[in-house]
C-alpha cells in the first residue's frame, strides 16, 4: 500500500470515529472505504489503537476544485444520505457500489423498499421519472428506476441487475402506477419479467413479435405474417 | 340515482381516426354510452428509435429526435443537446444559449397554438382552428428563415446550433410578437369563453393532483391540476433562471380544477409567458458570438450514464444516455411526456360519457410520433 492511501486511511478513520462518517462515505475508492469502515469497527472494539492523524492532506486540491460548485455538494451530500438511509434500513438488500447517484438494490425485495421510498416521511420519492432496462453484457440486464420528490425535491437512480436466464424482478406497477407502462416497455424491448404486474404484455411491438430487440445479441425474424423483415444495411458509417 | 346498466359493447376509436391525433387504438368498453373502460393499443408508428441509436453516432441522433415529437422538434433537440452537453461537460457561448432559449419559447407557442386549435376543433369549433394555424405558419416561417426547415430542423447541435440566426431575425421576430399578442386575446375569446366549449369541457376528465403524479403526469397536464411545477423554474437548464415569468396553474375557474378545460386554458396563458420570455431573450442576446465555438471535433462522451429532463410542450422530457467511451450511444432511453399522459386516459375518462372521451383526449396533446417512437 503507498504512503498516501495510507495517509488517506489514518485521516478518514479519525475522522470517521469524531462523528464525521460523511466523509468516510463520500471516499470514492471503495476499497479505501471498506478498510476504513473495518478499522473503525476494530478500534471501537478496542482490538487497534487510533492511529495518529496525518498532517495537511491531499484533499486540499479537491477542495479548490469544488469552489463555486457548492450547489453540486450539497446535492451529492444528499444522495449519500439517502443511500445511507437505505443501507441502514435494508443492509442485506442493497448494495454500496456504485457512485454518483445511483445504487444497486437486489431484486428480491424490490417492492417493499419501493413502498418504503414512496411513504418514508424524509424520502417521499413520489414521482417515478423514468424507468429503463438496459443489457450490459456478460448475460445481464440491468431494470434502472429513476427516482424524484416533488416534495422534498431530491433524485434517486437505483438499478437492479438480474442474470437472463433468471430475468424476473417485482413489479412497482402499485407503487408508482406510471410503472405499468415503463415496465411493459422495458418487458417489450428486453424481455425482463415483471413479477406481479397485472397486465404485462408487449406494448409497442406486436403481440405475435418473437425476440428481445434491445438485447444486445438480437436477431431479426426472418419473415413476420409472410412479409420478409428488411434487414440492417451493412456498411453504414 | 342508481346506474341503469345496459348490453356492453366493445368500441373501437381509431387506428384511423381524425380524433386520436395520429394512428391510435382506443379499445372502449361502453356500457349504454358510458366509458366503462378504455385501452389504449399504440406501436403503429413505432419506428425502433432507441434500436436506431445504437446503431448512429451521437451526432447523427439529432434528426431521429426531430422525428418523434414532430410538433415541437427544437424542443426535442434542445432535450438531446442538453443532456449530452451534460455528459460531456461541455459549456456552450451566451449567444448559442440565448438563440436556443428563443426557438424553444417559439416551439413552444406554435405546438400550444395547434392544440388549443385543435380541442376546438375536437369540439366542433372549425375556425379557431384556422385562426391557430395562420399564426402557426407565422413562427413556422422564422424557423424556416433560420434553417431552411418548417417542420423537422434538426437546428440544434451539441455544443451549438447548425446555423446562426440570419440578419433580420431579431427584427422579425419582435414584429411577430407584436402581431400575436393580441391575437392570444382573440383566440381566448372566441373559444375559452365560448358556451359550447365550456359545456363540453368544463368538469369533464377531472385529473387529481395525487393521481397526475402517480402516473408520471407532466407538463401543463400537471401545471393543470393544480401543481405549480415547471422543469423552467424547478430544475433551471440553459439559462431560463435568468427570465422573469409566471407558472401558469389550473385554478378550476370554470368548473373543478384540473378539469378539460383548465388543461386547455392553462395552454393559453402560457404562451403569453413564452412571448415574455422570448422578448427578454431577444433583448438580452449578445450581438457577437460564434454558435460552432465550442462543437467538439468529434463526439465521444466519457463513460458513464446521464439522465437530464428538459420541459417541452408536452412536459418532462427526459434522455437516459449511457456511453461506452465510443462514438456511438450504448443505450439511450427517452422518456416520453406523451406516452405518460395517455397512460393515464383509462383512469381519468372511466365513467364519463363517449363523446366526451375525445374532449378529454384532445385535452391531453399527445402526439404519436413520440409515443411510439
Amino acid at each position: 500500500m503507498s504512503q498516501e492511501k495510507e495517509k488517506l486511511i489514518a485521516e478518514l478513520v479519525n475522522k470517521g470515529l469524531d462523528g464525521d462518517m460523511d466523509s468516510v462515505n463520500a471516499c470514492e475508492d471503495r476499497v479505501t472505504r471498506s478498510k476504513v469502515k473495518a478499522m473503525i469497527m476494530k478500534i471501537k472494539k478496542g482490538s487497534l489503537d487510533r492511529p495518529q492523524m496525518p498532517v495537511s492532506l491531499s484533499d486540499t486540491p479537491n477542495e479548490s476544485d469544488d469552489t463555486g460548485k457548492t450547489d453540486d455538494k450539497t446535492t451529492e451530500d444528499i444522495s449519500q444520505k439517502i443511500k445511507n438511509m437505505l443501507l441502514d434500513n435494508f443492509p442485506d438488500e442493497t448494495d454500496e457500489t456504485g457512485q454518483d447517484g445511483h445504487m444497486y438494490v437486489r431484486p428480491d425485495k424490490w417492492l417493499d423498499i419501493a413502498t418504503w421510498l414512496k411513504s418514508e416521511s424524509s424520502l417521499l420519492f413520489d414521482s417515478l421519472q423514468c424507468q429503463m432496462g438496459i443489457d450490459v453484457g456478460e448475460d445481464i440486464l440491468e431494470s434502472r428506476y429513476n427516482l424524484h420528490s416533488m416534495v422534498h425535491d431530491h433524485y434517486l437512480e437505483v438499478r437492479i441487475r438480474v442474470a437472463r436466464s433468471n430475468a424476473k424482478i417485482p413489479s412497482v406497477e402499485q407503487v408508482w402506477r406510471i410503472a405499468d407502462w415503463f415496465e411493459r416497455e422495458t418487458y417489450d424491448m428486453l424481455g425482463i419479467e415483471y413479477v406481479g404486474h397485472r397486465d404485462l404484455r408487449r406494448i409497442l411491438l406486436p403481440d405475435d413479435w418473437e425476440g428481445w430487440p434491445l438485447r444486445k445479441d438480437y436477431k431479426e425474424q426472418e419473415t413476420y405474417h409472410g412479409i420478409v423483415v428488411p434487414k440492417m444495411k451493412e456498411g453504414w458509417d | 340515482m342508481g346506474l341503469v346498466h345496459g348490453e356492453e359493447m366493445v368500441l373501437n376509436i381509431g387506428p384511423q381516426h381524425p380524433a386520436t391525433h395520429g394512428v391510435l387504438r382506443l379499445q372502449v368498453r361502453t356500457d349504454g354510452e358510458v366509458v366503462s373502460q378504455i385501452t389504449p393499443y399504440m406501436g403503429y408508428l413505432h419506428r425502433c428509435f432507441e434500436k436506431h441509436c445504437e446503431n448512429v453516432t451521437y451526432e447523427q441522433v439529432i434528426p431521429y429526435t426531430d422525428r418523434c415529437d414532430y410538433l415541437s422538434s427544437m424542443s426535442m433537440n434542445f432535450g438531446y443537446v442538453v443532456a449530452m452537453e451534460r455528459l460531456m461537460d461541455i459549456k456552450v457561448n451566451e449567444r448559442v444559449e440565448h438563440i436556443r432559449v428563443v426557438m424553444a419559447e417559439l416551439q413552444r407557442i406554435a405546438s400550444h397554438l395547434l392544440c388549443t386549435g385543435v380541442f376546438g376543433l375536437d369540439l366542433g369549433a372549425f375556425t379557431p382552428f384556422l385562426w391557430a394555424l395562420r399564426d402557426r405558419e407565422r413562427i413556422l416561417d422564422l424557423f424556416e428563415f433560420t434553417c431552411g426547415a418548417r417542420l423537422l430542423y434538426n437546428y440544434m447541435w451539441v455544443g451549438g446550433l447548425s446555423h446562426d440566426i440570419p440578419v433580420g431575425f431579431v427584427e422579425s421576430t419582435f414584429e411577430f410578437l407584436d402581431y400575436f399578442e393580441p391575437k392570444i386575446d382573440e383566440l381566448e375569446n372566441i373559444l375559452a369563453h365560448n358556451k359550447i366549449l365550456v359545456e363540453r369541457s368544463a368538469d369533464i376528465g377531472v385529473m387529481p393532483k395525487d393521481i397526475a403524479i402517480s402516473y408520471g403526469v407532466t407538463g401543463p397536464n400537471l401545471r393543470a391540476s393544480g401543481v405549480k411545477w415547471d422543469l423552467r423554474k424547478n430544475d433551471s437548464y440553459s439559462i431560463y433562471d435568468r427570465f422573469e415569468f409566471d407558472i401558469p396553474i389550473g385554478e378550476g375557474k370554470k368548473g373543478t380544477v384540473g378539469d378539460c378545460w383548465d388543461r386547455f386554458y392553462v395552454r393559453i396563458l402560457e404562451m403569453r409567458e413564452s412571448v415574455k420570455i422570448i422578448r427578454q431573450a431577444l433583448a438580452s442576446m449578445p450581438k457577437d458570438g460564434d454558435v460552432h465555438q465550442s462543437l467538439p471535433k468529434k463526439i465521444r462522451p466519457p463513460k458513464g450514464s446521464v439522465y437530464a429532463r428538459t420541459e417541452t410542450p408536452r412536459g418532462d422530457l427526459g434522455y437516459y444516455i449511457e456511453s461506452d467511451g465510443s462514438p456511438i450511444p450504448y443505450r439511450l432511453k427517452m422518456r416520453s411526456p406523451a406516452f405518460t399522459a395517455l397512460s393515464v386516459m383509462d383512469e381519468i375518462a372511466a365513467g364519463w360519457l363517449l363523446s366526451d372521451v375525445l374532449a378529454i383526449l384532445g385535452s391531453l396533446d399527445i402526439v404519436l410520433g413520440e409515443i411510439d417512437r
